[in-house]
């Protein structure tokens, strides 16, 4: 319960009192410091500065002009509290008496959350963007009005699933805003049953739906039912409006609980659920026609730039009541994308959910790099890289599945037997592990920070490589071999350190291209850069080749001991394919740095 | 309605007069200057971290007793390298073209050569060409792209100038 300020008892003196404008509360008591101040501002003179030893750059710029609206977050805009905006009428329940008004404004509020969702998958805070919601901020109060309480619900427990796979996937160094929900109400008590209250409220619509239709053919109906407006001209159209909006909402939802399952068992049943939600945003984006149709007033400005289907403002937001909860960003107003922009989003987010859902769980870890690289050039959003994070790397396995040292002792082609040897308990085997898993961490950021993390990681690879050398010369050095394990042993070290040097210029070449990708590198650095280029694919070619030879030769020895058939030894002298390839590069490469220094010459 | 043209000041390169930050009084036009640009806001302490710790790198350009354009810097220690960094640049926009923003961004970065940094950095927008091509054009690399950087979504590069190591001196 508000207090109610003081001012009452104050103005009986006839001098209101400077302390009445701010309600004391249970545990603050405001205290009047403008003397202080006075006092304070005639002690410097001008151009004299009192600053503390800490008085950094960060400290300067966090520090706010109290009262200045571009940067005090505490300044009341339009209500002080979220209980004084409802009370003022903002959030009305229901939206309307008129029943067809209740429902277009429903929809406008469904509308309007979607493209606040895409905002904040986008980079917003959450507090700024779909907790603009009164209704969801109270969401016990909806409880009277199904349709808004349904769609709040399943919002709130959709958002608590993208974030916890976001914070899961533990990527929020680089967009750090996102998981930050600073004290929201996303846990909801009964959020677990909201896909059940939404079907219960899709059941009733879909019987509406059906009413409508019948009465159209003048077929007679079992049961009275109430229409969902007075028009029975709209019916039609708002009942088919609302289904595939709340179809969307049920299929999302699906879509994170199927992903979320571990070892990627969910993932094709996501795959359903992803061309429902597909199908039921087309029927959304049809919908626009009725919805700016119904009423004879138009809508003011461009329609392309709002963020509901019928184009008029929806009731019920304010962005500014949890201005205090964004903080530490400064109280700017956000640009919340339109609504075509959000449905634009969301298919993109779909697909490439999709992609990561019809992806085959290859153990080659080859295969999984060159996935997730032609992956990123569709430069993938927050979520989707999160998601492809989590069901690569799961329990410290990959894919929840397989140990680390197991891919890797395939990836060294190392044959199948050796994977559970108990070398991999040595210290430079599980960081060797641990790097791979950063491999894949990494290579799920986005380009920007991704780079920046290549860059360093070149570094620790290079470490274990040194590790791992002197180990293996420490324990083999000087023994010319006769055990059998020994020789297991000795043959794991050298397939690993061969990897791992292919595994180090294939991280220089990434980091190399994406300098491409991110517009880093000035024209005059290109010949630079190729020669580099050119440079490291050499290597990378080198150490490709002969993992190849050496890996044909684990085949051949796994095979019987057959006399070489001239086909065999004709396919051992054939460059393999993909060395081929990276030789066309280096070939690339080569010519683009003589081409262009010749130009830098010039 | 038709948009007027941008009125571009005339006058001539030399009647430009640059001047090393001076004290109070040059503050408030340091700050009109820039708030006018910025949609994000410094506070006043901001401004004073820059200007009271290192008076020496900010340089305010006057065409006719108007301040037209100013650069604010700072200088210091990061992480094992002396390093200069260049917070704020502003030239007004009937001013612009005419080489006013390279004069003061050089006089600054002159100081800071003096003064012993061993590199030069700033953040730009990675769609700001202007601000791009004149750092470009002063030897600046892109070291960095940082993703989202500004509160508008927008990616920033990190540019960096390295200074030559010092001739050493039989």
């Amino acid at each position: 319960m508000a207090d109610k300020p003081v001012y009452e008892e104050a103005s009986i003196d006839g001098q209101p009192s400077k302390l009445a404008s701010i309600p004391a509360s249970d545990t603050t008591v405001w205290a009047d410091a403008s003397p202080l101040l006075q006092a304070a501002c005639a002690g410097l003179r001008d151009g004299e500065l009192i600053h503390g030893d800490n008085f950094n750059l960060f400290a300067a710029m966090s520090a706010l002009e109290i009262m200045d609206p571009k940067m005090d977050s505490g300044i009341v805009c339009t209500y002080y509290s979220i209980d004084e905006a409802i009370e003022n009428g903002a959030a009305p329940i229901p939206i309307s008496l008129d029943s067809t008004i209740d429902v277009c404004r429903t929809i406008d509020i469904m509308d309007h959350l979607l493209a606040c969702e895409a905002a904040w998958h986008k980079g917003h805070s959450l507090a700024q963007t779909v907790f603009s919601c009164i209704y969801l901020l109270r969401l016990d109060r909806t409880a009277p009005h199904a349709l808004l309480h349904s769609y709040c619900r399943i919002i709130r427990a959709t958002c608590k699933a993208v974030v916890s796979v976001v914070s899961d996937a533990r990527t929020h160094e680089e967009e750090d805003l996102f998981t930050l929900t600073y004290g929201l109400p996303l846990n909801g008590d009964g959020d677990d049953k909201c896909l059940s209250i939404l079907n219960a409220v899709e059941e009733t619509i879909s019987r509406q739906l059906r009413a409508c239709k019948a009465t159209s053919s003048k077929r007679r109906l079992p049961e009275d039912l109430e229409p969902l407006q007075s028009n029975p001209n709209l019916e039609e159209g708002f009942c088919k409006a609302l289904l595939c909006r709340l179809r969307f909402r049920k299929h999302f939802f699906h879509v994170l609980s199927c992903m979320k399952r571990p070892q990627g068992r969910g993932l094709e049943s996501a795959r359903k659920h992803i061309a429902s939600c597909l199908t039921e945003l087309e029927s959304i984006l049809k919908s626009a026609d009725f919805l700016r149709s119904c009423f004879d007033e138009s809508c003011e400005g461009d329609i392309d730039d709002k963020t509901t289907a019928s184009g008029f403002e929806p009731i019920g937001f304010d962005a500014m009541l949890n201005s205090r909860l964004s903080a530490p960003t400064p109280p700017r107003a956000i640009k919340i994308l339109s609504w075509k922009k959000a449905v634009e989003y969301f298919v993109k987010l779909l697909h490439d959910l999709d992609v990561i859902c019809s992806y085959s769980l290859d153990p080659h870890l080859e295969s999984l790099l060159r996935f997730v690289v032609q992956f990123q050039k569709s430069q993938p959003d927050l979520v989707a890289r999160s998601h492809l994070q989590l069901l690569l790397v799961q329990d410290g396995k990959l894919y929840g599945r397989d140990p680390f040292f197991a891919v890797i002792n395939k990836a060294a082609a190392l044959p199948e037997a050796t994977k559970n040897h108990d070398i991999q308990k040595n210290e430079s085997f599980l960081q060797l592990g641990m790097l791979v898993m950063n491999l894949l961490k990494i290579l799920c950021t986005n380009a920007a920070w991704q780079r920046r993390k290549l860059g360093k990681f070149l570094q620790d690879w290079r470490v274990i490589y040194v590790q791992l050398e002197l180990a293996f010369r420490n324990e083999y050095g000087e023994v010319s071999s006769s055990s059998n394990d020994e020789n297991t042993c000795m043959k794991i070290f050298q397939h690993i350190l061969l990897w791992v040097e292919e595994q180090t210029f294939w991280i220089a070449f990434r980091f190399l291209i994406l300098g491409f990708e991110l517009e880093l590198y000035s024209t005059g650095e290109y010949c630079m850069v190729y020669w580099y280029l050119y440079a490291v694919l050499i290597k990378l070619a080198e150490k490709t080749h002969l993992m190849m030879a050496v890996s044909h030769d684990t085949a051949k020895r796994k095979g019987k001991k057959k006399k070489d058939s001239p086909k065999d030894l004709a396919r051992e002298s054939r460059i393999p394919p993909a060395v081929l390839f990276l030789q066309c590069y280096i070939c690339l490469a080569e010519g683009l740095t003589m081409y262009l220094s010749r130009c830098l010459l010039l | 309605m038709e948009a007027k043209p941008e009125e571009k000041a005339e006058f001539e390169e030399a009647e430009i007069e640059y001047v090393s930050y001076g004290g109070e009084h040059h503050l408030p036009l340091i700050m009109n200057l820039v708030d006018q640009e910025l949609s994000e806001p410094y506070s006043i302490f901001t401004y004073r971290y820059f200007v009271y710790l290192w008076p020496q790198l900010s340089f305010l350009a006057f065409h006719k007793g108007k301040c037209v354009g100013t650069v604010v810097c700072k200088m210091g220690e990061h992480r094992n390298t002396f390093r200069g960094y260049i917070a704020m640049l502003v030239v007004i926009k009937p001013y612009r073209g005419r080489g006013i923003a390279t004069e003061l961004v050089t006089r600054s970065i002159r100081m800071m050569m003096e003064s012993g940094c061993e590199e030069v950095t700033l953040e730009a927008e990675v769609t700001n060409k202007g601000a791009l091509a004149l750092y470009g054009r002063l030897g600046f690399i892109r070291a960095k792209r940082l993703f989202h950087y500004y509160l508008n979504g927008v990616d920033a590069f990190r540019l960096k100038l390295l200074f030559p190591p010092p001739r050493q001196v039989l």
